[in-house]
């Protein structure tokens, strides 16, 4: 029996099952402030005049001009505003807040303020390009010599609103020793403290961020607690009061950050012998109306541009676009999702094009051990795809249902999808860039408490971290707990995100807990800390993206099979059957709650999820217009785990968050293409996008 | 300031109502959403309201030689498992929303919203349902097609309350429900389509379809049901593309952020093409 492996109960069970977890909007302080958003109506323009209405006595409002330090949200490229400065770049754009007791009066506040703009032409379309980014391998073009054929496709993938349960909210307040202190729906504790530090003007032991309960993040609340947490703060300290802010289901879809929209051109060089000799990607994704973090989307989707496959030669480009719309940002799979479905698809359409079997073509080019990278560095560990591929294929029947579904008028399909995900923070940023640190404090009774930054938002970090603690140490679980992360007491590890907690921060508190064992007086209190040291020979230049791309990579196969309705175009999602390569599994149930979770929030990526933007405005406001999967449309799923331990890992263990998303979109588009017998080359693949499809005959 | 009124009775609930305009809320489901406020702030009502779901001589299904009666305080819940409830409509109460909202919400009040989405309107129209309306003064029936006006609009005089709707008891040999949906569960609807048919001998003796989601309103039309009763399965046949063609002239769907006019034109006309294929099938 694998003591990791085996499940354990999750530590938040009992107060969740018993609604006695505490989110944010369950919080209150005596003498407690609400706050209210005023935001733009128009998509680009200037300010021209603020009328304020007559404010009733304890109102208050704040905006730009009552900002203490930097006007910008601390983001990886702080163009972003905290409130809109004289100009306002999209419908939503936070102008101020009005802040007081009662929610009714700030409400009828925000419908009578008025605002004079001086409108300007707004920006749509992908036409202006403001982060750039390309690589090279090999010599694309001196390729074009041997080739006798060139295939070309375009793709496009939409919007994805994260749809966490819990809407963003954040409360500012003074702690019991008066220091400002934030709490709220999170990610990352440490992003909040360095984003009001630098928008307050305020030093390092001047704030505080204590994280409570979270309902869900998926990316959205990597960046955007900033924001709001710098809106809070400015007023709290004004009026050295608590102020708390929780935005509506409709504010938190039209307003905060969502996955990028792209749109991909793949062109694949064949020789004689239908050999892809190289291809050339050209990605454009659109930012919305601030670069934020959409620089390392953009960089992450063109590592991820060629999957798991190796090509010769290779010539990547890609581009974010500045439109006049809500920001995009961080959201799980943060740029492959979109460039894994295009050369998904493309692979698939290459074969198709050339009359040799996909299935043949992708084994041709699979990623293997010692292989040179798409950014010329190398595959350092064990690959096992071969092996997950025919795992899955046997678990699914899948050659045998393939050529079945072919036959045209059965309208049922079956799709495949492979893929590989980069863990931890680009190149040697978890070493160079983030230098993690966790801390390990035992007790005069033994009782050890785990101290680092990721927080539990549903995913079972708290429970799976502090697994690894007590394994390592040989402790029984509750001899160990995690302490929800406090920035007063807390080293910095790093943000939850990137996949990178049970991989970096696991890893780091196994190391702990082994030195702790070495260092261990019963009766005695003890502490240690861990900073992070990753491997060695990881060297990578973001600057021209050349060298190795992630410190390690997880790899997945999903295959999904669908029913297709010809009178309605709508499809149905039947079976499903994973298999990944996590290295190892902390507890098995958590890693299936990720992959099962994981992958239905790429197949709604896929075949359902829908949000369209009509002149700089979002029409899905709620979540009976933006289409989610239920537990009705849920398939029946099956997963299966290989072991492939990575040395860096604890006990081996890998990053899996983001990569059960990324294959989901891509099988089920597959399946659906095997149903109807025509190409997709868009999602989602909703019905209203199948009826184009079968008008035109393949 | 919104007066709130709990009658104890039927007959309090009709006194409320010949002095006070008020909103009657049954399950709450539809208003409650359509009233919604800020969350910790109470919902927006913007007139008194009469709430009715205690009333226990307001709720039930009983059957007499008029049809099947289900009183307006009935839930969905309630509807889908009766054994007098006409099958097509559980089929489409089946389908409503989800299981926790079918235990509150009332059949007569997916009606009385006249949503041009509301799921069961479209069979009340397919199956001739009547509503009672009662008030102080008396009471009077009217049949649905007449009774819902327009969107969120209907034919319900201040001071009544709507106490039952009316199914007539029905004699077909086969039916049809269709609900087009977003998602298979927690969804608005895109397209519906109710049907039923009767054949004797070689003859098509009954023959109804009606839609929703597609117009202001459910849409049925007696003029293209008449011109079909009476023919023989094979003209049927014959005419198919002929009466597709008539009923894709009064569905006339619009774009919204659901879906879009071309897609529920085609996806109706494409279940009328089914329809009729069953019909002259035989099955």
């Amino acid at each position: 029996m694998d003591k990791f492996k085996t499940s354990t109960a999750k530590v938040d069970f009992p107060e969740k099952v018993r609604g006695e977890a505490k989110f944010t909007d369950d919080i209150s302080f005596p003498d407690m402030l609400f706050a209210k958003t005023v935001r733009s109506t128009v998509a680009r323009g200037k300010i021209k005049k603020i009328t304020l209405p007559k404010m009733p006595e304890g109102y208050h409002w704040f905006c730009a001009d009552d900002i203490k330090g930097e006007n910008v949200v601390n983001i990886i490229f702080s163009d972003w505003p905290v409130f809109a400065a004289g100009r306002v770049k999209f419908i939503g754009e936070s102008i101020g807040i009005f802040v007081g007791k009662d929610k009714e009066i700030l409400d009828k506040l925000a419908s009578e303020i008025k605002i004079d703009y001086e409108e300007e032409t707004p920006v749509y379309e992908l036409t202006e390009s403001y982060i750039h980014k390309a690589f090279k391998k090999g010599d694309y073009e001196a390729a074009k010599a041997k080739a006798v054929k060139v295939i070309k496709h375009t793709y496009e993938t939409g919007y994805q609103e994260q749809a966490y349960l819990e809407n963003q909210g954040i409360i500012c307040y003074f702690d019991e020793n008066d220091k400002l202190t934030l709490t709220g729906s999170m990610q990352c504790p440490f992003y909040i403290k360095r984003a009001v530090m630098r928008s307050c003007g305020l030093k390092d032991d001047e704030v505080r961020v204590i994280q409570p309960a979270v309902g869900g993040a998926f990316g959205g609340k990597e960046h955007y607690p900033s924001m709001i947490g710098s809106q809070v703060a400015v007023a709290a300290i004004a009026l050295h009061k608590p102020v708390k802010m929780c935005f509506e289901r409709a504010e938190d879809i039209t307003f905060t950050t969502k996955r990028h929209p792209s749109h991909s051109e793949y062109e694949a060089l064949i020789d004689q012998d239908n050999n892809i000799l190289g291809l050339k990607i050209r990605v454009g994704l659109n930012g919305g109306a601030y670069k934020g973090c959409s620089g390392v989307v953009l960089s992450r989707a063109l590592i991820a541009s060629s999957n798991a496959y190796v090509f010769e030669n290779l010539d990547v480009v890609g581009d974010v676009y500045m439109t006049n719309t809500t920001p995009t940002a961080a959201f799980r799979g943060f740029g492959s999702p979109q460039t894994i479905f295009a050369m998904e698809m493309f692979i698939h359409h290459v074969a198709k094009e050339l009359g040799v079997d996909p299935l043949e073509l992708r084994f041709k080019y699979l990623a293997k051990q010692g292989d040179v990278t798409a950014n010329n560095g190398h595959f350092h560990d064990p690959i096992v795809l071969k092996e997950l591929m025919e795992k899955a294929m046997k678990m699914s029947d899948y050659k045998r249902k393939l050529k079945a579904y072919s036959k045209p008028g059965c309208n049922k399909g079956i799709g495949m999808s492979i893929f590989l995900h980069g863990c931890g923070f680009t190149g040697s940023g978890e070493s160079d860039i983030i230098h993690g640190k966790v801390k390990l404090v035992k007790d005069e009774h033994d009782h050890v408490y785990c101290y680092a930054a990721p927080v539990d938002f549903g995913q079972g970090n708290r429970t799976t971290l502090k697994k690894i603690v007590s394994n390592t140490l040989g402790l029984p679980e509750d001899q160990v707990s995690f302490e929800a992360p406090d920035t007063d007491h807390t080293p910095d590890s790093g943000p939850t995100a990137a996949s990178r907690t049970i991989i970096i921060v696991g890893f780091l508190f196994e190391k702990c807990a082994k030195h702790l064992k070495e260092i261990w007086k019963s009766g005695e209190r003890q502490e240690y800390v861990e900073p992070y040291v990753g491997p060695s020979y990881i060297h990578w230049d973001e600057d021209t993206m050349q060298g190795d791309a992630y410190p390690g990579y997880s790899w997945g196969v999903n295959i999904v099979e669908v029913e297709f309705n010809p009178v309605t175009y709508q499809v149905s999602v039947l079976n499903t059957w994973s298999t990944y390569d996590v290295g190892r599994v902390v507890d098995e149930r958590i890693a299936v709650g990720q992959a099962d979770g994981g992958l239905l929030q790429g197949l709604g990526y896929g075949y359902l999820e829908e949000m369209k933007c009509v002149d700089g405005r979002m029409r899905n406001r709620n979540l009976s217009d933006y289409i989610i999967p239920t537990f009705e449309d849920a398939p029946h799923m099956e997963t299966a785990f290989i072991d492939n331990p990575f040395i860096y890992g604890a006990n081996g263990a890998k990053g899996m968050g983001e990569l059960t998303l990324v294959g989901g979109a891509p099988a089920v588009a597959l399946a659906i293409e095997n149903a109807i017998g025509r190409k997709i080359s868009k999602i989602p693949a909703n019905p209203e996008y199948l009826m184009e499809v079968m008008k035109h005959e393949n | 300031m919104v007066e709130k009124y709990i009658p104890a009775s039927k007959k309090e609930a009709l006194e409320v109502l010949s002095k006070h305009d008020c909103y009657i809320v049954a399950g709450g489901s539809d208003l409650m959403v359509m009233k919604k406020n800020t969350a910790g702030l109470a919902p927006k009502f913007d007139k008194d309201i009469l709430y009715t779901s205690h009333i226990d001589e307001l709720k039930g299904i009983y059957e007499d030689e008029a049809g099947v009666h289900v009183k307006a305080g009935t839930t969905l819940d309630e509807v889908l498992n009766s054994k007098l409830a006409p099958a097509l409509l559980k089929k489409a109460v089946s389908q409503v929303a989800s299981a926790n909202i079918r235990h509150f919400a009332t059949l007569v009040g997916n009606l009385a919203n006249a949503s041009p989405a509301g799921d069961t309107i479209v069979v009340d129209f397919l199956l001739d349902a009547k509503v009672k309306l009662e008030s102080v003064g008396g009471e009077r029936i009217v049949d649905v097609e007449n009774f819902v006006l327009g969107v969120r609009k209907i034919d319900r005089h201040p001071d009544e309350l709507i106490t039952e709707l009316i199914f007539p008891k029905l004699d077909y040999s086969g039916d049809m429900w269709w609900k087009v949906g977003s998602r298979k569960a927690d969804s608005i609807s895109k397209v519906m389509v109710a049907g039923y048919w009767g054949i004797r001998g070689k003859i098509v003796e009954k023959f109804a379809l009606s839609f929703g989601s597609v117009s202001i309103k459910a849409v049925r039309s007696h003029d293209i049901e008449k011109e079909i009763i009476g023919l023989s399965v094979s003209e049927l046949k014959a005419r198919k593309n002929e009466f597709i063609e008539k009923y894709g002239k009064i569905v006339t769907p619009i774009d919204d952020q659901r879906s879009n006019a071309e897609y529920r034109h085609k996806v109706a006309m494409n279940i009328v093409s089914e329809f009729i294929d069953k019909v002259v099938g035989g099955k």
